[in-house]
């Protein structure tokens, strides 16, 4: 799906993106929708499940992402590794806050 | 404006939920393990009354046995309870929630000292104390979870209030 509405559940993206707050993110194919380093991207991490995250450094020409959450022990790249391109299921392009 | 229309839709057609995680996300946490620990302290602190009351010789082996028994068990339910409240606080908590329970800080603090004291010494008052505030804690960490909770009287040896979630 190009476009997909989200909810955000967890506070590992607070104060940025609060837990009840929602997301649009875009899934269109690559370059047009290029990442970029303070992205937030939505992606697929098995055993996790889908999860949101603020791009950090883009590896490889973009092939893959190391991405973070904003509290000491957030689960992001620092426990799973880099976030590959394939697992990428989108890319936020709407933040609708939660009031 | 634009949450409570996304939220309308969603309520509709159930979004995704995207998980921003910490920690493992075990998503498993429960304040009733200090509530055992607290009681246990307060029965802990009973029996030890009782068995002074009830010995006169109290250099018997079978005594000395007992009682160090007793203490040692004290001792491990009050440092359970504070592991217990710790990982909860620690691990579960986050800034949002010590934004909207400002007291929380404080009274993981309290519970800490409680705890301390209640290995300290054989003071009914104290371990009482402790429960209580490990009561109130149970209440925040449900009321976050959204679930409504009740007091009642605790099934066992001792019967102090305790704190249970309606589920």
């Amino acid at each position: 799906m190009l476009l997909k509405f989200y909810k955000i559940r967890g506070h590992s993206l607070h104060p940025d993106f609060k837990d009840g707050d929602y997301v649009l993110a875009a899934g269109f194919p690559l370059p047009i929708n290029k990442i970029r380093v303070g992205d937030v991207i939505v992606f697929h991490q098995p055993g996790l499940g889908t999860l949101i995250k603020r791009v950090q450094t883009v590896l490889n020409g973009g092939s893959a992402f190391d991405v973070r959450g904003t509290q000491i022990n957030s689960t992001d790249s620092r426990d799973y590794g880099p976030v590959t391109r394939e697992a990428i299921k989108g890319k936020v392009i709407w933040h609708i806050h939660k009031p | 404006m634009f949450h409570k229309l996304t939220q309308k839709i969603d309520n509709h057609l159930h979004f995704d939920h995207v998980d921003a995680h910490c920690d493992i996300p075990c998503g498993i946490y429960d304040p009733h393990q200090a509530i055992i620990g607290a009681l246990t302290v307060i029965r802990m602190v009973d029996l030890i009354d009782d068995f002074v009351k009830t010995h006169d010789k109290v250099e018997t082996a079978e005594f000395i046995n007992s009682m160090s028994r007793y203490v040692a068990v004290k001792e491990e339910h009050a440092e359970l309870t504070k592991h217990e409240i710790r990982v909860i606080w620690g691990d579960f908590m986050k800034t949002p929630h010590t934004e909207e329970y400002p007291q929380l800080n404080e009274l993981v603090h309290k519970i800490m000292q409680l705890g301390s004291k209640a290995r300290q010494s054989v003071d009914r008052e104290t371990s009482v104390a402790l429960l209580q505030a490990v009561n109130e804690f149970a209440e925040i960490f449900w009321q976050i979870k959204g679930i409504k909770t009740k007091r009642v009287k605790a099934p066992y040896s001792v019967s102090e209030e305790i704190v249970v979630p309606e589920l």
